[in-house]
C-alpha cells in the first residue's frame, strides 16, 4: 500500500498543482484577497491534496473490491426481482446520504418558497435514482442496447423541460449532476463492472459502464415532475 | 486563519461521509456473512482500505470547503469586475479545465476505463477529453451569465445533439461518455466553479445570482457526454484512414 501511496501522491500533486499555481498567480496579478484568506486557501489546498491521495489509495484497497464482490455475486442469485430490488435499494440508500443532495434540497426549498419539503424531495430523488439504476441492471440482464434506454430517457427530459415551470429547470438539471458524488461513483462503477463481468457475452466496458449516466437521469425527471405538480 | 475555520463543520462532513458509506458496508457485511464468506484477513484489509478512503475524503472535502469555496467567489468577482468583461469567457474555460483535472471521481472513472478496456482507451486521453469538454461548456456558462442567455437555449439543443450523436457512437464510448457526465460534477466543480459563477454574476451586477449562478452544473454534466463521444468519432476516423 505504501509504494502505491507514493505513486498516487505524485499523480495527485500533478493533478492539483496547475490549478493552485494559477490561483496564486491570479491572487498577485488581479484578485488581491486578504492575506488571512490566502493563507487559509493554501492550508485547505494542502489538506485537499493529502485527502485525495488517501482517498484514491483507499478506494483501490477497499471500496472497489467490495463493490465488485457484491456486483459479481448478484447475477448468481438467479432471481431477477431480487437482483433488481438490491439494485434499487443501493441506488436509493446511496443517494439519500450523498452530501450534495442535502445542499440541493435546500436550493429547491428556496425556489419553491417552502412548498416542497426537503425530506419529500430527498425521497423523490432517491426513488428516481433507484428506479434508473434498476433499469440499467435490467438492461444488462436482458442485453438490449444502451442507446434505446438513453434515447428514451433524454427525450423524456427534453419534453418534460418544456412543461416545467421555468424556475425549476436549472435546479432540476443541477440535481442530475450533484447526486453522483465521490462516494457513490466508485460503488456504482464497481457494481456495474462486477455484475457484467460474470454474465456471459457482456463486455466489461460497454455493459459495465453507463450506470452513473443513467442514474443521473433519475433526479432530473423527479425534480421536474415535482415542479410541475406544485408549480 | 483560526483553528475553527480549518476544522469547523468537520463533524457534519464526517457524518455525511459515513451516511454515504453505511448502506454499502451494511449490504456487504450481510452478503459476506450469508454468502460470500471471504477469508477474514481479506475482509479486514478491505475494511482498512475503506477507512483510509473515508479519512481521505473527509480531509479532501474539508480542504475544498475552506480553500476553493471562498477563493472561487473572490476570483469570480475580480474577473466579473474587469472592464473587459468578455475575459470571463476564456478565463472560465481555462479554470474549468484545471478544476476537472483535479476532480478525484473523474480519475477513478478514467482508471477503471483503462482497466476495463485493457488499455485501449488510455487514461490521459479520456481525462483530457473530459476536461476539454468541461472547459468549453464553462466558457459557454460564463457567456450565458454575461449576456443573460436562458439555460434552456443551451441545454435543450445540447441534449438533442447528445441523443442524435449516440445513435452513431460506438457502444464503448457511449457508456463511458454518459458516466463521464456524472463524474465531472464532483465536489471541486460544485464548490469552485459554482462559486466562480456566483461571484461573477454578483460582480456583473444586473442579474440575480441565485437564478443565473445555477445551471452551470447542468452544463458541466452535459459537456463530457459530448466530448467523449467526439473522442470516439475521432478514433474511428483514424482507424478508417488506415
Amino acid at each position: 500500500m505504501l509504494t502505491y501511496l507514493k505513486r498516487k501522491g505524485v499523480e495527485v500533486v500533478l493533478a492539483m498543482l496547475p490549478l493552485i499555481i494559477v490561483i496564486v498567480v491570479l491572487q498577485f496579478a488581479l484578485v488581491g484577497m486578504p492575506v488571512a484568506l490566502f493563507l487559509q486557501f493554501l492550508a485547505g489546498a494542502l489538506m485537499a491534496m493529502v485527502g485525495i491521495a488517501l482517498f484514491l489509495v483507499g478506494i483501490e484497497a477497499g471500496l472497489l473490491p467490495i463493490g465488485e464482490a457484491i456486483g459479481s455475486h448478484l447475477p448468481g442469485s438467479r432471481s431477477l426481482p431480487f437482483v433488481l430490488a438490491v439494485a434499487f435499494l443501493m441506488g436509493v440508500t446511496a443517494t439519500i446520504a450523498e452530501p450534495d443532495v442535502i445542499v440541493l434540497t435546500g436550493q429547491v426549498d428556496s425556489v419553491s418558497g417552502g412548498a416542497i419539503s426537503g425530506a419529500t424531495l430527498v425521497f423523490v430523488i432517491g426513488i428516481g435514482i433507484g428506479f434508473f439504476v434498476a433499469m440499467a441492471i435490467l438492461r444488462i440482464v436482458l442485453g438490449f442496447r444502451m442507446v434505446y434506454l438513453l434515447t428514451a430517457s433524454y427525450l423524456l427530459i427534453i419534453i418534460l423541460s418544456l412543461f416545467t415551470p421555468a424556475k425549476y429547470v436549472p435546479v432540476a438539471f443541477d440535481a442530475g449532476g450533484v447526486t453522483t458524488g465521490p462516494m457513490t461513483v466508485p460503488i456504482i462503477l464497481a457494481l456495474g463492472s462486477g455484475f457484467s463481468s460474470v454474465l456471459a457475452r457482456r463486455s466489461a466496458i460497454s455493459d459495465g459502464f453507463g450506470l452513473i449516466g443513467l442514474a443521473s437521469v433519475g433526479p432530473i425527471v423527479a425534480v421536474m415532475i415535482v415542479g410541475m405538480v406544485t408549480g | 486563519m483560526t483553528v475553527t475555520i480549518v476544522f469547523g463543520d468537520l463533524w457534519d462532513t464526517l457524518l455525511s461521509v459515513l451516511k454515504a458509506l453505511g448502506p454499502l458496508l451494511g449490504v456487504f457485511l450481510v452478503y459476506q456473512g450469508l454468502m460470500l464468506k471471504l477469508p477474514r484477513h481479506y475482509v479486514w484489509g478491505l475494511l482498512k482500505g475503506t477507512l483510509v478512503a473515508v479519512a481521505g475524503l473527509i480531509l479532501f472535502l474539508q480542504g475544498v470547503r475552506i480553500a476553493f469555496l471562498p477563493v472561487g467567489e473572490a476570483v469570480g468577482e475580480a474577473l466579473g469586475g474587469l472592464s473587459q468583461r468578455w475575459f470571463l469567457v476564456p478565463a472560465g474555460a481555462f479554470l474549468g479545465f484545471l478544476t476537472t483535472w483535479t476532480e478525484p471521481a473523474v480519475r477513478v472513472l478514467c482508471d477503471q476505463v483503462e482497466k476495463a478496456s485493457a488499455g485501449v482507451m488510455r487514461k490521459p486521453t479520456v481525462l483530457i477529453a473530459i476536461c476539454a469538454g468541461v472547459a468549453l461548456f464553462v466558457g459557454l456558462g460564463m457567456a450565458r451569465i454575461l449576456y443573460g442567455i436562458p439555460l434552456l437555449y443551451i441545454v435543450i439543443p445540447g441534449y438533442a445533439v447528445a441523443v442524435l450523436m449516440m445513435w452513431f457512437s460506438e457502444r464503448e464510448y457511449l457508456s463511458v461518455a454518459f458516466d463521464a457526465g456524472g463524474v465531472a460534477t464532483g465536489p471541486m466543480a460544485v464548490t469552485f466553479l459554482m462559486a466562480l459563477a456566483v461571484g461573477a454574476t454578483s460582480a456583473t451586477g444586473d442579474l440575480d445570482p441565485i437564478v443565473h449562478g445555477f445551471g452551470l452544473i447542468a452544463l458541466i454534466a452535459l459537456a463530457p457526454i459530448l466530448s467523449v463521444m467526439v473522442l470516439g468519432f475521432i478514433f474511428r476516423l483514424k482507424r478508417l484512414r488506415r
